[in-house]
């Protein structure tokens, strides 16, 4: 890689770092500070501005592995492949997080850590068909096959966003129903301080992805890189 | 209602997920250079 070059995302991956710790900075403020509290939930539900972003950030990443997998099944371009593993490893990451903070959230609201509606078990199906994605990659040997077989649980996995999302509408569940995206529009069924500390906490969110996302991809690449010259070095000697 | 105990929790849950994470992403970048020092030395060995 041209020297200059590296400099250059090395500049562009401070700038993201900076901007990422900003965001989360106002969003914290925001969280604690700013937002009042919820009249009968009480402070509890501040826990959304975590929840619902990590809901938002898996739901995306998933998205971006569900796009990459279908580019390399159609170009068969290892760099695709790349972007959807590392994807799919932040996704699971926080799809993780959405099952922790969520039943933290029903426990004093609910009665009861888990119950098994509809959304909360579709998610974890998410979750669980995405852990099987990241165990395929580790477990069969590298190699397009390997690459192929992942890319197909990639997009068949992310089937599964759509049936979450419309979970609370199709059936009687525990879990609320959309309070953001409504059918009176986007943010109508909210107060305006609530939308604007979920806005700032969702860009925080949303940065951080990004932020990962350049990291594990250049690992990867790295990886890439001093396994060909392994290779190499294996067959001049 | 006062369930600041329960807030407290998942906000352990997000931070240490987070830096969890990225404390595993910096060992594998550990892991990462010092697989390329030993390549560079061998093949500066070789050289």
């Amino acid at each position: 890689m041209n020297p200059d070059a590296v400099e250059e995302n090395q500049e562009e991956g401070n700038i993201l770092v900076w901007l990422t710790g900003l965001a989360f900075l106002a969003a914290m403020i925001a969280i604690f500070i700013y937002v009042p509290t919820e009249r009968t939930e009480g402070v509890i539900q501040r826990i959304m501005y975590f929840h619902v972003p990590s809901a938002w950030l898996s739901f995306f990443a998933f998205f971006v592995v569900f796009i990459c997998s279908i580019l390399f099944l159609w170009k068969k371009e290892r760099e695709w492949d790349i972007y959807a593993q590392a994807s799919a490893e932040i996704g699971v990451i926080f799809c993780s997080l959405v099952l922790v903070t969520g039943p933290i959230w029903a426990r004093p609201i609910w009665g009861a850590w888990w119950v098994w509606d509809a959304r909360l078990t579709s998610t974890l199906i998410l979750w669980i068909i995405y852990v099987a994605y990241l165990m395929l990659r580790t477990q069969c040997d590298a190699g397009s096959m390997r690459a192929r077989y992942a890319a197909v649980l990639g997009i068949v996995g992310f089937l599964n966003i759509p049936f979450i999302h419309f979970s609370v509408l199709w059936w009687r569940t525990f879990h609320p129903q959309p309070k953001v995206i409504t059918n009176e529009g986007i943010g109508k069924g909210m107060d305006p301080t609530m939308l604007a500390t979920l806005g700032v906490s969702l860009c925080a969110f949303t940065l951080l992805y990004f932020l990962l996302m350049g990291v594990r991809v250049r690992q990867e690449n790295l990886k890439d890189e001093i396994d060909r010259l392994k290779k190499e070095k294996l067959y001049s000697s | 209602m006062d369930n600041l105990g329960f807030l407290f929790a998942a906000n352990v849950v997000v931070w240490g997920g987070i830096i969890y994470y990225v404390y595993t992403i910096r060992q594998r970048n550990r892991a990462l250079e010092k697989d390329l020092e030993l390549l560079k030395e061998t093949l500066n060995r070789k050289g």
